[in-house]
């Protein structure tokens, strides 16, 4: 069967163009040693079938990434019979790069230009005769996505493959043209297949050549040297030449078949330069962009919005007055964020639902026992975590806004010069930032960074970022402190808890990549695209996506673990129903147990006799993060305390726990980064397992446990007693010292022997 | 006990089965990461659900 390549751009329509050939005979695997998706499927329209590879999208077929690694092996190896190049017809100049680098192969070569409809749309035009009459080879007019015209384009493929193809190249008139020409003469005469190709790589200095013609790389670089002079007659860069001359091919060959519309400099184009001007400003960028993330919180967890209760205390005052129960829903110390009125309503709906079932069983005659399974156990567990679904789906949406305009893509490229400091590349951004979301699709996404140790350093941070799952907890301690303390605002604590992830990731960052995974970060090159307006339909999915998931977590996962952790709690060693004495059930042994371990912490030993809940309520939340309140809501019931009405879910619990053990402000922030920077949930450990090397994954655990370990404990010794910081900070600079010490002398060594 | 009693103990007995036998089979699948994305749909840049690479 005749096999060809489909090569182009990222998001030039290449994805789109092969599911437009195959249809349902696509098969998704990966390229063999990588995590990059391979693709292939098999035209069967035309006279004989046709297997179609999709390779990844790439700008050029220099050796940088996995993904042109992949399409330069595969092009050069298996040899395909025809490459079809995707080129997007409104970024002509720098799709037709990979062109002018794809006609240097011995392979029949058809253009496909796609988004010509696009083009028509902004009033500009490409003469595609005159293109093809230049580049000398078919170009076929296609929109991908309607599926026009990709049936001539197969024809004009397979009318190509009857002509056996020698390479051409456009550097043959440039300052090194006469190296290339020299250095293919070589390979030929070395039986050398693509031998202008690889001419040309030689010439570029490319790695792989050099390493596969040392000899020739060595006389290639001579004759450079005798024969051409670079423009300051020092010695010449001869791939950023190499590079300039392939541009300037293309603007002076094939950029005037592009005819543009006479536009106005202040319409769409214009718009994202403007609105960059500001949004990615040298100095305010960084500031913009922690008050974007400041103001999506806030409206997420907020019950004072824009602090309207504490700027206009009338306002507060008559917020803070109860009222009727929609009062409630719309205000508390304030004015509440779309995020706490939809929970409020949540929470009203979830304890009604709660109300009626329990009203009903105890009328079918079900004993205490089974009620209190029932109330205690499965309806305080998923109901407790339900009652976050609104506030998580609320982040989740703004998020996903950010992503989808665009916006998130500059805020990577601003924090890549920070980002260097700690040793990767602003690319780490983004999975970063998905993990906000949830750690799995994080830490998958890491797959586009192109060296290893940097992916495998930010797969361990990514939990650092909470999940939607933490929120609850966050939530929760935040206002029980707020509530039981009076101390601080339940939003800003939230806030900080995030940041202190963030600050915690990177400074973890720094450390691995001074010790265990040394190493430069990356190139990061991206694309930028133009601002836009996220479709609605788009973000309405992922949010039913998330929502969906969430819920399916909620009433299996959820649901279990509370039953678990309730009859663990209401029975004795015994299996006697010990009810609220809760301190005779297999539950507290267990929990008092490991109370110790978590002394340093704060939550362990120092607390009352109920001190274990804690303990136990860390431990579930390895199950799932929102087992954590699940836990709590259950254990809570049955302690010896009552619940404070009027408190919101999760918050009366907390202030219920507060209240029985004794627990201060240090111990509950360090219990928050504890179940923040522990091991995360099954789910995402067992990605994290799939996504590093081999025999590197008990190393992750261990990171995990270590880092939450120490943080905790450094939390709740400076709070409870501040002088302690001296000694935090006074062993924190020994480490440093003692760090780049080592360093000093590995490289000191490493330049003896070479 | 009632027989509500026996109903309500039975379906949370069945729950906890029911949750422990899913998520051992996803596991044998290779598919234990999917509980956040489940479909895939929301992730981008790939998914845990797609097959491993060999290596």
């Amino acid at each position: 069967m005749l096999q060809f390549a489909l090569a182009g751009n990222p998001n030039s329509g290449k994805t789109t163009l092969f599911n437009a050939l195959t249809g349902s005979t696509a098969h998704v695997g990966n390229w063999p040693g990588v995590t990059v998706d391979k693709r292939v499927g098999v035209y069967k329209k035309g006279e004989t079938p046709v297997e179609i590879v999709d390779l990844p999208g790439i700008y050029s077929l220099s050796p940088y990434t996995p993904e042109e690694v992949i399409a330069r092996n595969f092009v050069l190896d298996e040899n395909p019979d025809c490459i079809i190049n995707i080129v997007d017809a409104t970024n002509l100049e720098r799709n037709l790069y990979l062109t002018t680098q794809l006609m240097e192969l011995d392979i029949p070569l058809v253009i496909a230009l796609n988004m010509t409809d696009v083009l028509d749309k902004n009033g500009d035009k490409i003469d595609v005769r005159a293109l093809e009459k230049r580049i000398g080879f078919p170009v076929v007019e296609i929109s991908a996505i309607r599926g026009e015209n990709v049936d001539t384009l197969m024809a004009r493929a397979l009318e190509a493959v009857k002509n056996k193809r020698v390479g051409t190249s456009v550097l043959k008139d440039s300052l090194l043209g006469s190296a290339i020409a020299n250095a293919e003469i070589a390979l030929r005469l070395k039986d050398v297949g693509a031998p202008l190709f690889h001419a040309v790589k030689l010439v570029e200095k490319d790695g792989i050549e050099v390493e596969n013609h040392p000899a020739e790389a060595r006389a290639v670089q001579a004759f450079i040297r005798e024969n051409v002079r670079g423009k300051a007659d020092g010695e010449i860069d001869t791939e950023a030449e190499i590079a300039d001359a392939r541009y300037k091919y293309i603007t002076a060959h094939f950029s005037s078949t592009l005819t543009r519309a006479r536009r106005n400099d202040t319409e769409v184009g214009s718009k994202s330069d403007r609105a960059d001007k500001v949004l990615t400003h040298k100095w305010a960028g960084i500031p913009i962009f922690l008050l974007i993330l400041f103001g999506i919180f806030h409206l997420t967890f907020s019950e004072n919005v824009l602090f309207l209760g504490s700027i206009i205390p009338s306002f507060g005052e008559w917020c803070a007055v109860e009222g009727g129960a929609m009062k409630t829903v719309f205000f508390a110390g304030g004015l509440n964020s779309p995020g706490v009125i939809l929970f409020n309503l949540m929470d009203w709906f979830t304890a009604t639902l709660g109300e009626w079932i329990i009203a009903g069983i105890e009328a079918l005659g079900a004993s205490p026992a089974i009620v209190s399974l029932v109330e205690n156990g499965i309806l305080r567990g998923v109901f407790g975590v339900l009652s976050f679904l609104p506030q998580i789906l609320v982040l989740f949406l703004f998020f996903s806004i950010l992503e989808d305009t665009g916006y998130m893509a500059r805020v990577a490229f601003m924090l890549d010069r920070i980002f260097r400091r700690f040793g990767v590349s602003g690319r780490a951004f983004m999975p970063m930032i998905m993990g906000f979301g949830c750690s799995v699709p994080a830490m998958i996404n890491t797959r586009t960074m192109a060296d290893e140790k940097e992916r495998e350093a930010t797969v361990r941070v990514i939990p650092f970022f909470s999940c939607g799952a933490k929120m609850p907890i966050l939530l929760a301690v935040a206002g029980g402190i707020a509530t039981w303390f009076g101390v601080g605002n339940a939003d800003v604590i939230t806030y900080s808890m995030y940041l202190l992830g963030m600050v915690v990731a990177l400074i973890s960052l720094l450390v691995m990549r001074n010790t265990t995974m040394r190493g430069e970060a990356s190139p990061f090159i991206m694309e930028l695209p133009a601002y836009h307006v996220p479709g609605f339909r788009n973000l309405m999915l992922h949010l039913w996506d998330k929502a969906k998931h969430f819920i399916q977590k909620a009433f299996t996962i959820i649901v279990a673990s509370s039953i678990v952790v309730w009859f663990l709690s209401s029975f004795g060693w015994s299996w006697n129903y010990v009810g609220e004495n809760m301190d005779n059930s297999i539950l507290a042994s267990l929990g008092k147990l490991v109370l110790p371990l978590f002394t340093p912490l704060g939550f362990g030993s120092q607390l009352s006799a109920d001190g274990w809940v804690f303990a136990v309520a860390a431990v579930t939340g390895l199950i799932a993060k929102e087992d954590v309140l699940a836990t709590f809501a259950v254990l809570a019931a049955c302690l010896n305390v009552s619940v404070q009405s009027g408190l919101d879910e999760g918050v009366g619990e907390v202030a219920a726990m507060i209240q029985a053990t004794g627990i201060g402000i240090p111990a509950l922030i360090s219990f928050i980064a504890f179940n923040m920077l522990t091991i995360p949930c099954f789910a995402a450990a067992a990605t994290a397992k799939g996504e590093i090397r081999k025999g590197k994954f008990k190393w992750t655990l261990l990171f995990w446990v270590f880092t939450s370990y120490l943080v905790s404990t450094v939390i709740y010794t400076v709070g409870e007693w501040w002088w302690t910081a001296f000694i935090w900070v006074a062993a924190a600079v020994c480490t440093g010292v003692a760090i780049a010490i080592h360093n000093k002398k590995a490289d000191a060594k490493k330049l003896l022997k070479k | 006990m009632k027989p509500i009693d026996w109903i309500i103990i039975g379906l949370a007995v069945a729950a906890v089965v029911g949750v422990v036998v899913w998520q051992i089979r996803r596991k044998k699948q290779g598919k234990s990461g999917c509980d956040c994305c489940g479909n895939c749909n929301g992730c981008s840049g790939g998914c845990a659900c797609d097959k491993k690479a060999e290596e």
